[in-house]
């Protein structure tokens, strides 16, 4: 079971920001069944073309840095291994494209500030927390209370909800970033309701969103976010 | 064909944070929470502060409840002072094990999930090294979110330092940072999108830019962590203090190194070597898989050397297999389930059916840019560099000495972070001067000389061949024979690097010159690590000398290693901190020079 090796071929979508030029460049490649899609990109980087560019950061599925599109399906490069893309695509011919979300800068890197600029919209934090009861004591959060969000909070923005997402390239602030401010609204201690639901009620909130599902299907987090953003359509949150 | 280097723009700011991980945004928090309106700007190498490798943590944070009817603050100062093999310093370990709960708490206000029990309380984990009465039994002070403990403290603190209106430079390098006379000043940075070079001028610079991981062949670090902020502090001038102190976890997924918690150990799992034998009995017969880190890295990396590895022909890393097979399935799916997913998910394996490869990864920096206990960075024992400081994985208070306690980094990060944003506070009135004439024309000098280069090389391959040199010579077991070829090696590796011809000379976006620079800070950081364990001729904590396998108490001392030239030091001591000692006061003893036993 050690030795199978796979002929993978890559064409990659690549673009020269100074030529403006857009390209699919094709890269052969013999590779071990446990090689990750990243691991691949570093070897044509190593072996065939280091001007490659392509983004990443743990390299294990915590961060979210290294989505990309394999034949138009947009994942987690890291936790991809070519045994299961071979098989989940049946085909050793990918396509490998960067996220929609964002204008790319490079190849495969697109500009996820510009992607992150939709969360910060939507207040990452808590914008007004509860007042405690003594000054020292810590904010108690029951299991209970929290087995109703926890799942969101597993969110790691790597956007690939938002690159299947069909509406969310105009206007919309998009799955994650809309779930963003969801889950601070499910947490006791916010105290700034008002505020979230103006967002989430606004022309890029979710009345934007079709139901279609897209998200929760691709979050490689496993996160059904159109639950809940199907929770605040009706209307579960407003006072 | 050599572009015009310049500075595109000049930027002013209060406070000028490098690296936004747990450390930089911890400490940017308490700037802002004191003083509103403080203009800040921190800047992170990736794409957003988020994607930082803090947020990767896993396990949790320690922290010394006060309502804990048997743990308390001494029995962690302790352990912490045990763990580092008593070269810790002990006002440090005092001022941060004080400080932990405190810190807890002001999470858990701001957004912070800590799990808790269906009581409420919270739970807490035990983790190795943490014990209660000295030693007695294991301590339960790890406070923890789920799996994520990492992700929970970075979304809390990058959540903080948005609200307070925190302005974020991403996917940009500190490049050289600007001193004026004594004081620095701020630093020049190049923005990679852009491809531009900004100089900001600060009155508080902070670095945080966490480890040195990619040094080594197979680390749980994540792909930009390779020791910038210990190179720059070397370029201009400044030391770094026990660079050889590397922590080595036993057990790396092979492949991508991600770390297979000490859990499965503790639950029962046996490692085992080619011929399938369960070698830890012959290491360590009593506690076998229980051994302390060190011990159970060095049997594996014994093993291996013997030939009694595996080579994963994949990534062509050779390993020993942890069986987990014969745990019953409650085990598998309730106590390790995260570890078994990452098995599964990253090598498909099912460790309820298939032997699964680990092996020894590098794992954590306790040395670094040498600071005080405000995170005032040191110029040498004696004096600070006005305006500068340093907090994180990326410096040394030294809280950990020579190995680090799991859970311990964490609570390192948002204390420190803490303690350095009170004392900048005090230096906001300050009136700060102009960049210096010449600000970045060193930067300008060593990108030119990137683009300059014309030798058909591979960097990429370079840095492979840097980092199995490491993991062979300077890894888990260390002899004078060994360093001497590696610095040897290390020179040949840099006159390679200096000669290879860059994929393309656009300054924008241009991953391969951006690595071209870092493989010259991982050159850097490994030519100290090296020098600094060829110097220390005893074995202590994370450092094992093959020849000298014994801790020798006449280096009882921080080593400061100054960069000159590459491959060029020069050492200095800084004498170890023994106040808890010192001062006489109730079990004074346990904090003299004391045996690490477990
Ligand atoms: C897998 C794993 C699990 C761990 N689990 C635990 C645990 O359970 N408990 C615990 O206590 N510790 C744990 N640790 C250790 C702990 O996570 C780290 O030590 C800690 O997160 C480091 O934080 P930091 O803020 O210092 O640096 P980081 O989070 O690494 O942040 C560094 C920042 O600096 C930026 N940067 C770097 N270089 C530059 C540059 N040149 N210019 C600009 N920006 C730059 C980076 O982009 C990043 O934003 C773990 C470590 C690993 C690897
Ligand atoms: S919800 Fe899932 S897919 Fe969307 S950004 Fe978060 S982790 Fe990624
Ligand atoms: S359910 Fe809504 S948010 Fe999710 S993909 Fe469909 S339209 Fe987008
Ligand atoms: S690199 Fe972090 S999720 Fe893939």
């Amino acid at each position: 079971m050690y030795n199978e090796i796979y002929d993978i071929t890559l064409k990659v979508k690549r673009y020269d920001p100074e030529a403006k030029r857009t390209w699919v460049q094709d890269y052969n490649l013999k590779a071990g069944r446990i090689l990750r899609f990243t691991d691949l990109f570093r070897r044509i980087n190593n072996e065939l073309d280091p001007s490659l560019a392509w983004n990443s950061s743990c390299e294990h599925a915590q961060c979210g840095t290294c989505a990309v599109q394999i034949n138009g399906k947009p994942l987690l490069a890291c936790e991809l291994l070519v045994e299961n893309a071979v098989a989940q695509f049946g085909t050793s011919v990918f396509k490998v494209e960067p996220i929609t979300i964002a204008p790319v800068v490079r190849d495969l890197i697109v500009d996820l500030e510009q992607a992150y600029d939709r969360v910060h919209k939507a207040k990452p934090y808590i914008i007004d927390g509860a007042k405690k009861s003594q000054a020292q004591a810590e904010s108690q959060i029951l299991p209970r209370d929290l087995e109703r969000y926890v799942e969101a909070t597993r969110c790691i923005n790597c956007f690939c909800c938002a690159t299947a997402c069909i509406s969310s390239h105009k206007g919309f602030l998009g799955p994650n970033a809309v779930m963003a401010s969801i889950v601070r609204l499910m947490d006791p201690r916010e105290q700034a309701r008002e505020e979230r639901l103006d967002l989430l009620y606004s022309e890029e909130g979710i009345y934007r969103c079709h139901t279609s599902k897209a998200c929760s299907f691709v979050c490689p987090k496993e996160i059904d976010v159109a639950h809940f953003i199907a929770l605040a359509k009706e209307g579960k949150f407003k006072t | 064909m050599t572009q015009k280097l310049k500075i595109s723009s000049t930027l002013r700011c209060d406070v000028l944070i490098i690296g936004a991980g747990g450390a930089g945004l911890r400490c940017a928090s308490a700037v802002l929470e004191k003083k509103p309106g403080t203009h800040i700007v921190a800047v992170t190498k990736v794409a957003s502060p988020q994607k930082s490798h803090t947020q990767t943590a896993q396990g949790g944070m320690a922290a010394v409840d006060p309502r804990d009817p048997i743990d308390k603050p001494i029995y962690h100062m302790f352990d912490t002072w045990k763990g580092s093999d008593c070269i810790a310093d002990q006002n440090i370990i005092k001022k941060i094990v004080e400080a932990g709960w405190e810190q807890a708490v002001w999470m858990e206000n701001r957004g912070m999930h800590f799990t808790r029990m269906e009581d409420g309380k919270l739970s807490k984990r035990t983790f190795g090294g943490h014990t209660v009465n000295f030693g007695e039994s294991s301590a339960f002070r790890c406070v923890f979110e789920a799996d994520r403990t990492g992700k929970g403290i970075m979304d809390n603190v990058w959540g903080e330092s948005i609200k307070g209106g925190t302005t974020f430079i991403n996917q940009a390098v500190v490049t050289e940072l600007l001193i004026k006379g004594d004081r620095c000043v701020g630093a020049v940075i190049f923005k990679q999108k852009e491809g531009e070079f900004v100089s900001i001028v600060a009155k508080a610079t902070v670095f945080a830019t966490g480890g040195n991981g990619q040094v080594f062949k197979v680390t749980t670090n994540c792909r930009q962590n390779t020791g910038d902020g210990n190179a720059i502090i070397l370029k201009a001038g400044l030391p770094v203090m026990d660079p050889e102190a590397i922590q080595f976890h036993p057990t790396g997924i092979v492949g991508p190194g991600i770390l297979a918690s000490e859990t499965l150990r503790s639950v029962g799992g046996i490692l085992r070597n080619k011929e399938l034998e369960p070698f830890m009995e012959h290491y360590a017969p009593k506690m076998k898989e229980l051994a302390p880190r060190d011990l159970v890295a060095r049997a594996i990396e014994t093993e291996i050397r013997e030939g009694r590895g595996i080579l994963n022909p994949d990534h062509n890393i050779e390993h020993v297999w942890i069986d987990l097979r014969h745990l019953p399935d409650y085990v598998h799916d309730v106590e390790i389930p995260e570890v078994s997913g990452f098995f599964k998910k990253f090598i498909n394996l099912d460790p309820k059916k298939d032997l699964c490869p680990v092996r020894p990864s590098n794992h954590y920096q306790m040395g670094g840019i040498p600071t005080n206990e405000n995170g005032e960075v040191q110029k040498n024992p004696r004096e600070m560099v006005p305006g500068l400081f340093a907090v994180g994985e990326c410096a040394a208070a030294s809280f950990h000495g020579f190995n680090r306690l799991g859970t311990n980094s964490l609570l390192e990060l948002i204390t420190m972070g803490k303690f350095a944003g009170e004392k900048i506070i005090d230096t906001l009135g300050e009136d700060v001067p102009d960049a210096p004439e010449d600000a970045g024309e060193r930067s300008f000098s060593l990108f030119s000389r990137f683009m300059e280069a014309g030798a058909k090389d591979n960097l990429g391959k370079i840095r492979e061949e840097m980092r199995n040199l490491m993991t062979e010579k300077v890894g888990v077991f260390r002899t004078e024979q060994g360093m001497n070829d590696a610095i040897e090696g290390l020179r040949e590796l840099r006159e390679r690097a200096d000669k290879t011809v860059l994929a393309s000379q656009s300054l924008i976006m241009n991953q391969d010159l951006i690595q071209r620079w870092e493989l010259n800070n991982l050159l850097d950081n490994a030519m100290v690590i090296t020098k600094g364990a060829l110097n220390r001729k005893e074995s202590r904590g994370g450092h094992f000398r093959d020849d000298f396998p014994d801790r020798d108490d006449t280096f009882h001392y921080h080593t400061l290693v100054h960069k000159t030239e590459f491959g060029d030091v020069h050492l200095e001591k800084r004498p170890v901190d023994m106040s808890l000692y010192e001062a006489k006061g109730e079990h004074y003893e346990k904090f003299g020079i004391i045996e690490r036993k477990y």
